[in-house]
């Protein structure tokens, strides 16, 4: 491991609280300096050190303190006690554009920006058509921002902050603005900054960006260090807990019984599904669901007058409201007559492949296209992963990678010429595009 | 907790020179600070003026009206008599009044833009750290550069009078003391204003008070010794801002270098005004990213 380029050493961040500030002369003339009603710690006895070159996570919920700490890694507060040393300059992307002035340009606001920033003007002046390019807003640069739309306005913020060469970067949650295309440029862009030796502080509530993105994690919990680690590490820690949390206030919320609200109800309800059980590896019910643990999804109903033929269906919608797949019994060939009872039909999953969501899960009882009982999107289903790895999509494939094969100087096409259909030779040490690396 | 010791190779066991050495706080000195308080008076100067029909010309409308205006009131209404001339011509109050007039707009200016500049500014000192003095600088360079086309023009006039002498050379080091005094006074009010917040229209009511009590549109010799025991002369003439406004006069107007007295006394206030401010700086101006 290289030199650290943070360092963090019993780092404690104490604000005042005071019931009602005097922050006029008015106020403290009339009714005396104000009695100090309280202190909040934000932060207590925080240490860790950052790798040069590496990028580290800040994670944890909402007050936890990670905003606190990001300020005084950018300079904005001062430790109350403890210190913060750094190998370079810090540019911070607390907020993007934070410092324009609408009235001025584009290009004004980069020296304005850039400046603020640290920077002196011959600085500035050999990165600013690197900025202009970057941001993408071409003719507008002379034009005043406060015509810009929202999405020029970040992006000009992003591409000064990031292309003026700075040694540590601070980004706060800043990822998700822009549209996909400058997302995906800002990645690349704060990959190659990486590669470059920038080390780089990040806070977001994506856990999966920042398993992505991070080399090492801290986990803060109300100011307290709750874990330091690696990115991976940290962040099933705490994954671990908020399912637990998340488990536990479910269940105090889940209503008694089992009323299925009236209006997803259709159907001419000769039988009727009373309950959807979601039973987990130990054949408990389970508020929340795992991706890839066992799973039975216990079906209760009740025959009011004989059916013939009938089939049970399940189907599984993700929270976009998409239904991704759907199940029923007369595709398994069990059609079956019922009469009239209580009963329960249980629906297997030995690993459970539908990825982290908040999924409905509808039920039906049907005959030859006639509907007894059709409840539309009635049962919640959390499913959260069990650790950081979090897959592209709904659900998770069960097909596998194989080995790689070398091939005998077989040429390859790169997709260009696949698409004009022309012959392709790719030399040895440049592997095509698309093309999975040898 | 396990932070201790999983990142291999804590504090003891690496070498000295391989830690981080630099403070987060990227703080240069303030002469090195020049290229942001330039940028922050551009900012100024370009928003004051874009979008306005003629742009430039309304920074010597407003101070060339006001002129106008007090000289009509105090030179034909209250018949108000300006001391003669350097080169022994009789006195214009016009002119008299001009020297005046452009030393107190600039010292008053800079302290309301500097006031109002850092409370503007406070977003963004909330979301990067820079120095807080820079915006309230910045603003006063700004001012600045209006008050130096009031100079011109004001030394131009002189020069048509034909009332140049060479007293003149010593403008820049009046310049100098008065701007650094005038910046350092802007600096230490515009960040206790952060923490008391009506302090803006205490000052505002202050520098209106100031403004008579400071021998701009009447000569100091219309003052009374005393009123009811109270030496009022004597008090007017030695606050600072009038002994700025004498000497300016002294060496434009009246064309002699004026008393040894007076220039050690601007060398005072001005050394008292940079050493408040810097204390004001060091206690109170680290914190405005939490109190803003």
């Amino acid at each position: 491991m290289s030199a650290p380029a943070i360092r963090v050493e019993h780092l404690s961040k104490t604000f005042q609280l005071h019931t009602e500030r005097r922050s006029s002369l008015k106020e403290r003339v009339v009714r005396g300096r104000s009695k100090d009603a309280g202190q909040f710690r934000a932060l207590d006895d925080v240490s860790f050190e950052v790798a040069r070159g590496t990028t580290f996570g800040l994670i944890g919920h909402n007050g936890s303190g990670k905003s606190t700490l990001l300020k005084i890694l950018a300079g904005v507060y001062r430790p109350t006690s403890g210190s913060v040393m750094v190998d370079g300059r810090v540019s911070a992307l607390l907020e993007l554009g934070a410092g324009f002035h609408g009235e001025l340009t584009g290009r004004e606001n980069i020296y304005l920006n850039g400046s603020i920033l640290g920077l002196s003007r011959r600085q500035i002046e050999s990165s600013i058509d690197e900025i202009i390019d970057f941001s993408g807003i071409g003719e507008f640069i002379d034009s005043p921002v406060k015509i810009y739309s929202s999405g020029m306005y970040v992006r000009l913020g992003f591409a000064i902050a990031v292309t003026l060469e700075p040694e540590i970067l601070i980004v706060d949650e800043i990822i998700a603005v822009g549209d996909e295309e400058f997302q995906r440029k800002c990645f690349d862009y704060l990959f190659k900054l990486r590669n470059q030796g920038t080390t780089i502080v990040l806070v977001t509530h994506s856990l999966g960006l920042a398993a992505e993105l991070c080399d090492s994690a801290v986990w803060l919990d109300h100011g307290h260090m709750k874990l330091l680690g690696s990115a991976t590490e940290v962040i099933d820690a705490y994954l671990k807990q908020v399912n637990q949390r998340e488990a536990a206030s479910s269940a105090a919320e889940a209503p008694e019984g089992s009323d299925v609200p009236v209006q997803v109800r259709s159907g001419s309800g000769e039988a009727q599904v009373l309950d959807v059980e979601l039973l987990g590896p130990d054949g408990e019910p389970a508020p929340i669901l795992l991706t890839g643990a066992p799973l039975t999804v216990r079906v209760h109903y009740v025959v009011h007058e004989p059916v013939k033929e009938a089939s049970f269906a399940l189907g599984f919608v993700h929270e976009n409201g998409v239904g991704i797949a759907g199940t029923n019994t007369r595709m398994h060939a069990a059609v079956r007559d019922l009469e009239p009872s209580t009963a329960y039909l249980d629906y297997t999953f030995p690993e459970l492949p539908l990825l982290p969501a908040n999924w409905r899960l509808s039920t039906a009882i049907r005959s030859h296209g006639h509907t007894y009982d059709y409840l539309d999107k009635a049962f919640p289903m959390i499913v959260r992963a069990p650790g950081g790895e979090v897959e592209a999509g709904a659900v998770r494939l069960s097909g596998q990678w194989g080995e790689p094969v070398e091939v005998a100087a077989a040429p390859l096409r790169t997709p260009a010429e696949v698409a004009s259909g022309a012959p392709g030779v790719t030399s040895d040490d440049e592997p095509s595009q698309g093309v999975p690396a040898r | 907790m396990t932070h201790e010791g999983l990142t291999p190779g804590t504090a003891t066991d690496r070498p000295g020179p391989a830690l981080p050495a630099r403070e987060v706080r990227y703080s240069p000195p303030i002469w090195r600070q020049w290229n942001l308080v330039w940028n922050f008076a551009q900012r100024d100067l370009k928003s004051k003026f874009k979008g306005a029909a003629i742009g430039w010309a309304w920074s010597l409308v407003v101070p060339l009206a006001t002129l106008g205006i007090y000289t009509l009131v105090f030179s034909i209404v209250f018949r108000m008599e300006p001391p003669v001339m350097g080169n022994g011509n009789e006195g214009a109050f016009v002119v008299f009044l001009f020297a005046g007039l452009t030393a107190w707009t600039f010292f008053s200016s800079t302290i309301n833009a500097g006031i109002s500049g850092l409370i503007g500014t406070g977003a963004l000192l909330k979301k990067i750290y820079f120095p807080s003095y820079a915006p309230v600088l910045g603003a006063g360079v700004a001012v600045g550069v209006q008050s130096l086309i009031e100079l011109s023009i004001y030394l131009v006039v002189l020069a048509f009078l034909g009332n140049v002498g060479w007293t003149f050379l010593l403008i820049p080091v009046w310049a100098a003391l008065f701007a650094v005094f005038c910046a350092a006074l802007a600096t230490t009010l515009a960040i206790l204003n952060v923490y008391m917040r009506d302090l803006a229209h205490l000052v505002a009511i202050a520098l209106q008070l100031l403004f008579y009590a400071t021998p701009i549109i009447y000569p100091v010799t219309l003052v009374p010794e005393s009123v009811r025991g109270i030496p009022l002369r004597a008090l007017i003439e030695w606050s600072p801002i009038s002994q700025f406004v004498h000497v300016f006069r002294d060496i434009t107007y009246g064309l002699s270098p004026g008393a040894w007295s007076s220039w050690l006394m601007l060398v005072g206030w001005t050394l008292a005004a940079l050493a408040l401010s810097s204390l004001v700086y060091k206690r109170r101006g680290g914190d405005l990213g939490e109190e803003l």
